[in-house]
């Protein structure tokens, strides 16, 4: 069941298109990474899911329904460029911003009290918000985006600007949401952050949707059937070894270790087995295993390739 | 609807608690009083030295008639010489020589005055009128007429004009000279207000859209919603304003002006509100004109009237400029990038405020009118009309007018606002505004 389904978005502004028939299914309870370099579109497509911009064409269901003004209060949105208001009392902002997304007085304080507490920030409630560094403006935002505990979480490069400290806090605090039932979306070009925690994503680029789906999948599509294996040993035996079964494409051999690298590339799936016991025997084998490609590898083919068609 | 009054209520908090706005709340009407009051003061404590000044006179009848008071002293100048009277004159550093002509009876332009320094408009116009009143009376003692003098004071006729509306329940309106000051004053406030409080809007949606708050809004408040949320919020806190002022000034009429005025005067001026003839207390000898602009100082009624519509106009003129403002202060990124955009809404503003002026010549031109129609310039310009006693049905119509055109105004505003708010590094032209809110 899809949380999100955008259904052949289109919305151009004056002078460019951000989104050409963009279609994305976002799956419920999935970390869903919504990549993309800068200006390809990623930030639009999320005010459209958040009806912050009204799309030319196309339509976002909801849970199945099309999506309503009353559904933002279960969608929790932290946006890329994030201001707080300088003059206010931290606990004071933090009720109001709770407030705005739907929460009592009362039970906007009892929560915000609670997860004060949890990070160890209760005694920044009375301080002004333009005392905080900007970290901890960052955990005050993170706050009040989850505030209300919505079932779909939307973070738009959401480690831009945070320290690697608050990163880590961050994803922690993201898969714990993800553990208890939400769905998160993020947007973000920085690849290598993805693949830690996303299970699936949609590359955009140029305003259309090149590529989505299951992280694993992806990757053992644009895989290749490549291998390494970590040996010691003479590289010219495993290659003479290995010359039926596959091809070696490169060999690096760490002369302080004494161990070589060697990428394969095998191509019949039924070969696997055959090669790893020849290799076996030609040299002393240490690891094989498949080689997954980065997902920045996989971006770079994917555009690429639509640039080709 | 909820997130309209959690704004609105950020809005007031973050302005009427800060310092500066009970500081000037209390401070301006003090510094109203003293600026009102400052002239006479200067006046009193500012009083020019005495100033030295010979006469010479070749007539021989007017420097007689030349009174010295603490301001200008004349001394007649025996030989009668110019060049040594100049001379000694320099010498002493005395003000001037006054050089009256042998036949400044027949031609009145036969009199010089030479000074020193710089001359004074004040000591000019004393002796104009001196030796005016001095050459009237000679030409008359030409007549020969027997107690001319005395029948001339005679017929003097002072008038003191009373006047009453027929389409009024008051007996006595206050003169119109009184209640084109109170206009005046009044297009003044709203002026004001209008500026400054219009460029509070502007200038924090600038700051909020560069501090990005707005970006964390926009989420669950709709941008509408943001936009009027800021404009109701400031307007509260200007509504709140004018009604402390306005109830200070209730209270001032009410309780402190009696308690420290002479008691005749109130006696009077109780008399008036009462429904007193005006006619038989003029004869007597009081001056109405003063008593009935007082009256209607003092009464509470009158006044409260002109701070409820102050208040109607005031936030029905407020709330059409400032969506304007919003519109700008949405769509630029910096202050300075503001001007070219603000010209069309200040234009209207300056303009009301120069038929203002016209107001006291006649509250009812058709000029004054139409401007008091006119949504854009209708605040300032009612404003100004009302001490003067207008019509109800004009009072009506003008603020049916105006509301309606703030609902427009507000309804394309929004439109520029959602757009404006996301666009970052480009200033817009009028032309794109316009783009904007067909969109």
């Amino acid at each position: 069941m899809s949380i999100i389904s955008a259904r052949h978005i289109t919305k151009s502004f004056t002078g460019h298109t951000a989104l050409d028939d963009v279609s994305v299914e976002i799956p419920q309870g999935s970390v869903y990474g919504l990549l993309g370099p800068n200006g390809a579109g990623k930030t639009t497509l999320i005010r459209v899911i958040n009806r912050i911009t009204i799309p030319d064409k196309g339509e976002i269901l909801f849970n199945g329904k099309p999506i309503r003004q009353q559904d933002i209060y279960r969608i929790g949105y932290l946006p890329e460029e994030r201001g707080l208001y300088k003059k206010m009392k931290v606990g004071e902002h933090a009720v109001f911003l709770a407030r705005l997304k739907g929460l009592s007085r009362h039970e906007a304080l009892v929560r915000l009290k609670g997860w004060f507490t949890r990070l160890g920030i209760e005694q920044w409630w009375d301080k002004r918000v333009e005392e905080l560094s900007k970290g901890m403006a960052q955990k005050i935002q993170f706050i009040v985006t989850v505030i209300h505990e919505p079932e779909l979480l939307i973070f738009d490069e959401p480690f831009s600007g945070f320290d690697p400290i608050n990163a880590n806090l961050l994803k922690q605090e993201i898969l714990q949401l993800r553990d208890r039932g939400a769905t998160v979306i993020f947007s973000t070009h920085n690849m290598a952050s993805v693949e830690e925690i996303c299970d699936h994503i949609t590359l955009i680029n140029k305003s259309h949707n090149i590529l989505s789906g299951r992280v694993d999948e992806i990757r053992r599509r644009y895989g290749g059937n490549i291998f390494t294996a970590q040996f010691r040993g003479e590289e010219e035996k495993l290659r003479r070894a290995t010359a039926s079964l596959c091809e070696v494409m490169e060999c690096e051999h760490d002369a302080l270790s004494g161990i070589t690298a060697a990428k394969l590339h095998i191509a019949r799936t039924e070969d696997v087995r055959h090669c790893i016991a020849a290799v076996n025997e030609a040299v002393e084998l240490r690891s094989f295993a498949e080689a997954m490609p980065s997902m920045n590898d996989i971006f770079i083919r994917a555009v690429n390739g639509t640039l080709q068609q | 609807m909820k997130n309209i009054g959690l704004i609105v209520m950020r809005e007031f908090k973050e302005r009427v608690y800060k310092k500066s706005f009970i500081i000037t709340t209390i401070l301006m009407p003090l510094m109203m009083v003293l600026l009102s009051v400052a002239p006479t003061l200067i006046m009193m404590f500012a009083k020019g030295e005495e100033r030295n000044i010979t006469v010479i006179d070749h007539s021989g009848v007017i420097a007689s008639q030349l009174t010295s008071d603490e301001e200008v002293a004349f001394t007649l100048s025996e030989d009668g010489d110019l060049q040594e009277a100049l001379k000694r004159s320099l010498a002493d550093e005395n003000f001037g020589v006054l050089y009256i002509g042998r036949s400044i009876i027949e031609n009145p332009s036969d009199i010089q005055l030479y000074t020193n320094a710089s001359s004074s408009a004040i000591v000019e116009e004393k002796i104009a009128d001196m030796v005016e009143g001095a050459i009237e009376r000679e030409r008359l003692k030409a007549y020969n007429l027997e107690n001319l003098q005395e029948i001339l004071d005679e017929v003097k006729a002072d008038v003191n004009l009373s006047i009453y509306r027929n389409d009024d329940d008051a007996l006595a309106s206050s003169s119109s000279l009184f209640a084109g000051i109170v206009g005046m004053i009044l297009g003044f406030v709203l002026y004001f207000f209008l500026v400054i409080y219009g460029s509070i809007v502007m200038s924090s949606i600038i700051e909020e859209k560069n501090s990005r708050i707005l970006e964390v809004l926009v989420s669950t408040v709709r941008p509408f919603e943001m936009m009027m949320g800021k404009i109701l919020g400031v307007a509260l806190v200007a509504a709140t304003q004018i009604l402390v002022w306005g109830v200070l000034l209730i209270v001032m009429s009410g309780v402190v002006l009696p308690a420290v005025m002479p008691a005749e005067l109130v006696a009077n001026i109780e008399a008036v509100q009462g429904g007193a003839d005006l006619t038989a207390m003029a004869a007597s000898g009081i001056d109405t004109e003063m008593v009935t602009d007082l009256a209607s100082l003092l009464d509470t009624a009158y006044i409260t009237r002109i701070v409820v519509l102050l208040l109607l106009f005031m936030v029905g003129g407020f709330l059409l400029y400032a969506a304007m403002y919003a519109a700008v202060g949405a769509s630029v990124d910096e202050a300075q990038d503001a001007q070219q955009l603000t010209t069309p809404i200040t234009v209207p503003i300056i303009l009301a405020f120069i038929v203002t002026t016209l107001v006291m010549n006649d509250p009812n031109s058709s000029v004054v009118f139409w401007f008091s129609m006119i949504p854009f310039t209708s605040p300032i310009v009612m404003m100004a009309r009302i001490p003067s006693g207008i019509p109800a049905w004009e009072i009506v119509t003008s603020l049916v007018l105006l509301y309606a055109t703030f609902v427009v105004m507000v309804w394309l505003a929004g439109k520029v606002y959602r757009v404006g708010i996301f666009m970052h590094g480009k200033k817009p032209t009028l032309k794109e505004l316009y783009r904007w809110m067909k969109y």
